[in-house]
């Protein structure tokens, strides 16, 4: 028979398609660290040993805490995929450079156990796993957690905390280009606002950041200032200051489009962005911690399956 | 890596080729078919060999021998025709016998004339009368370049086969969807333009393009290259025993039936076990393991696809990052719906809509965690209409 001859070469088969845009989990947490990389160096070049240390211990703990938990769990680990490295990053990121090591060893592992592994791994957190481990030692330990604690060590202002405590006019010497490059007190990564909105746009550049979160947030942040500063210019700070302090940039561009806590839809997106954006300015201005960008992610974060619920009718549905 | 693009729209360097007649033939058949010949019968080109017992005039298309020769075997999938042995001592050669050119072709009509190109192995079960017909003329998946390479060559024949079509189907409306930026018109034809990125290319979409209705339910599509047969089956009057492939950047007129390996061989395109080799492009292409597998009528398209170039398509976690959903034609939420089918919850996936689901493989093409998603969803279907299945005839017996 004929087809005897043939088939002694044996092709392997699949199922359709067969193509692949080559973007994998992997691939996408590389090229994130990437972005992060100039964020970390400048990190590391205002607060010195202090900011490598943090780091360090961040991604250790959440790295390791991630194997460990998956071991107990019977999964298999996926620390190659380097996404508890990124998240370790992100909440070093938010820490002061003078938070001892003992709190990041204990923020960066309840980030791993409370953000992520107990709903089951990377993608499954209806949090922002780094947001999570924020919000953790911001309760816990408020004074370690205080961003003015750094002015022992620098001779710095935090722009938040000026605002919240002294009122407008402490602000006053603040320019918007000092904000952008980081020279005023703040978290590690996330005053350096210059090089995360960098990263943000490289991410974007590459296909890997959407638009549609860290854009309507950041509108969000524009149109809420933009409205406070109207009602009383006197008393409320301008939305561009609101947009360049605290963790704003690392929430619009990181934190908010984590990608299990936020919707996925264009429209829900856009609300969802706008949402916590305008949440950031109302904390800031009347909640008790200067820095609210990080409990509006995690307001928003509780919204998401309500937002999601905004979908489009399926193809041909009536 | 190499760069992917999803664009099909291409510049057509070369023209239609021929290959040489294969001395074997395997003729896939449909369950439908039933065959008409016995084993070691001498067939002709055009002779039928499998029918369909079918009387309606829009059904799928009898079976024709692709080349003269004496039937090696009949399967239940396929017929296999080799070269007829050379004839004993002092008998003559067996002469096979060819159908003769069809005359009633010109006067039939209507259902009469459907019928006709039924029996002459035309493809009918989606055609219906009096609606609207629309041609799509884009190249269906990137890298399958056979409308756009018919458009240029064949406007004669694609004429003769949209006459037929006319005179048999009376349509309302005939609508031709292009490219953006090609300026092509068919006889007759309305020309619309349409964007050529995959997955626009694929039948429902662009019936919504060139309609502006999703899925409604007066409309039929044909693609150029089955256009393009019934053209050939007009100009000849002869049954259709052939499909126009596309391998590499080169198209081919191909017999139904020659075996993949003789067609690669033919198109002098290097193979081997470290490719995949589909039959149809590389998005909705099925997989061949053995390349003695003859080409189907219905087939546009020999892909390559090499082994470990893309990152293997494993049962990974989802990770609810909504790629998928962001390039989803039907708007659904691919990757919640391949959990639950992942996690057997098919009637949850199918009041989720998973059954508007277009079968395009974007959302597998754009999974940064690699899972099967598409995979996931024609399981769910399959399992779903089991179950329709199973439902309907438990009715049928109460």
């Amino acid at each position: 028979m004929a087809s005897q001859d043939i088939s002694k070469n044996v092709y392997s088969v699949a199922a359709a398609p067969f193509w692949h845009c080559g973007k994998t989990l992997q691939s996408n947490m590389i090229q994130t660290l990437l972005a992060l990389l100039p964020v970390a160096a400048m990190a590391v070049y205002r607060y010195g040993f202090d900011a490598l240390s943090v780091m360090a211990w961040a991604c250790l703990t959440a790295v390791v805490t991630e194997v460990l938990v998956q071991k107990l769990m019977g999964q298999e680990p996926t620390a190659d995929d380097f996404s508890a490295l990124v998240d370790g990053l992100l909440l070093a990121f938010l820490l002061p450079a003078t938070v001892p090591a003992w709190m990041v060893v204990v923020g960066s592992a309840a980030m791993i156990i409370l953000g992520r592994m107990v709903f089951g791994g990377f993608g499954g957190s209806p949090l922002s796993a780094p947001a999570v481990g924020w919000g953790i030692l911001a309760i816990s330990w408020p004074d370690f957690m205080d961003l003015n604690g750094m002015l022992l060590k620098w001779d710095l202002i935090e722009p938040l905390s000026e605002l919240k405590y002294f009122g407008l006019d402490a602000i006053a010497n603040v320019s918007p280009v000092s904000q952008l490059l980081g020279d005023n007190l703040g978290a590690l990564g996330a005053s350096q606002a210059g090089l995360i909105i960098l990263a943000g746009v490289y991410l974007m550049s590459r296909g890997i950041l959407r638009w549609f979160i860290p854009v309507s947030f950041l509108a969000g942040v524009l149109v809420a200032g933009l409205i406070y500063n109207l009602i009383d210019p006197q008393a409320y700070a301008s939305p561009i200051f609101h947009l360049l302090s605290g963790s704003t940039l690392l929430a619009a561009f990181f934190l908010m489009p984590y990608p299990s806590s936020s919707p996925a839809w264009r429209l829900p997106m856009l609300l969802f962005g706008f949402f916590g954006g305008v949440m950031v300015v109302i904390i800031r201005t009347y909640g008790i911690y200067p820095d609210g960008a990080c409990f509006a992610v995690l307001l928003a974060n509780l919204g998401t399956p309500l937002f999601d619920l905004i979908q489009p009718k399926p193809f041909g549905g009536r | 890596m190499m760069k992917l693009r999803l664009n099909t729209s291409v510049e057509i360097k070369g023209s239609l080729q021929d290959v040489p007649v294969p001395s074997v033939v395997r003729i896939p058949l449909q369950k439908k078919h039933k065959s008409v010949v016995k084993k070691k019968q001498i067939v002709g080109r055009g002779q039928v060999i499998a029918e369909n017992p079918s009387k309606s005039a829009y059904n799928i298309g009898f079976v024709h021998s692709s080349i003269d020769g004496m039937v090696e075997e009949v399967l239940p999938d396929a017929i296999v025709i080799g070269p007829i042995p050379a004839p004993k001592e002092g008998e003559a050669a067996p002469v096979p016998a060819r159908p003769e050119p069809c005359a009633e072709m010109d006067t039939l009509a209507n259902e009469e004339l459907s019928r006709k190109l039924l029996e002459l192995g035309v493809d009918t079960s989606r055609f219906h009368a009096t609606r609207t017909l629309i041609i799509n003329g884009l190249n269906p998946e990137p890298g399958v370049v056979v409308s756009e390479q018919l458009v240029k060559d064949a406007q004669e024949t694609l004429k003769a086969g949209l006459q037929v079509l006319e005179r048999a189907l009376k349509p309302g409306t005939v609508k031709l969807v292009v490219a953006s930026g090609k300026q092509i018109s068919l006889h007759g034809c309305t020309t619309v333009n349409s964007s050529d990125v995959y997955p626009a290319t694929i039948d429902p979409v662009v019936v919504h393009a060139a309609t502006g209705a999703e899925r409604p339910d007066n409309v039929d599509i044909i693609s150029i290259a089955e256009l393009y047969l019934v053209g050939r089956v007009a100009e000849t009057k002869l049954p259709l025993t052939e499909t126009v492939v596309s391998v590499g950047e080169k198209v081919f007129l191909v017999p139904a039936g020659m075996p993949v390996q003789d067609l690669l061989d033919a198109a002098g395109v290097p193979h081997g076990t470290d490719q995949k080799i589909t039959l149809g492009g590389p998005m909705r292409g099925v997989a061949l393991y053995d390349l003695s597998t003859g080409v189907p009528k219905a087939c546009t398209a020999v892909t390559m696809v090499p082994e470990g170039l893309f990152p293997p398509v494993q049962p990974n976690p989802c990770i609810n990052c909504g790629e998928c959903v962001l390039v989803c034609p039907a708007r659904i939420q691919p990757g919640m719906l391949s959990r639950y089918a992942e996690f057997n919850m098919f009637d949850e996936a199918g009041s989720r809509h998973v059954g508007a689901c277009l079968e395009c493989g974007m959302c597998t093409f754009v999974c940064p965690a690699n899972r099967p998603v598409m995979q996931y969803l024609l399981l769910a279907k399959a399992q779903l209409a089991a179950k329709d299945d199973m439902v309907s005839t438990c009715r049928l017996q109460d």
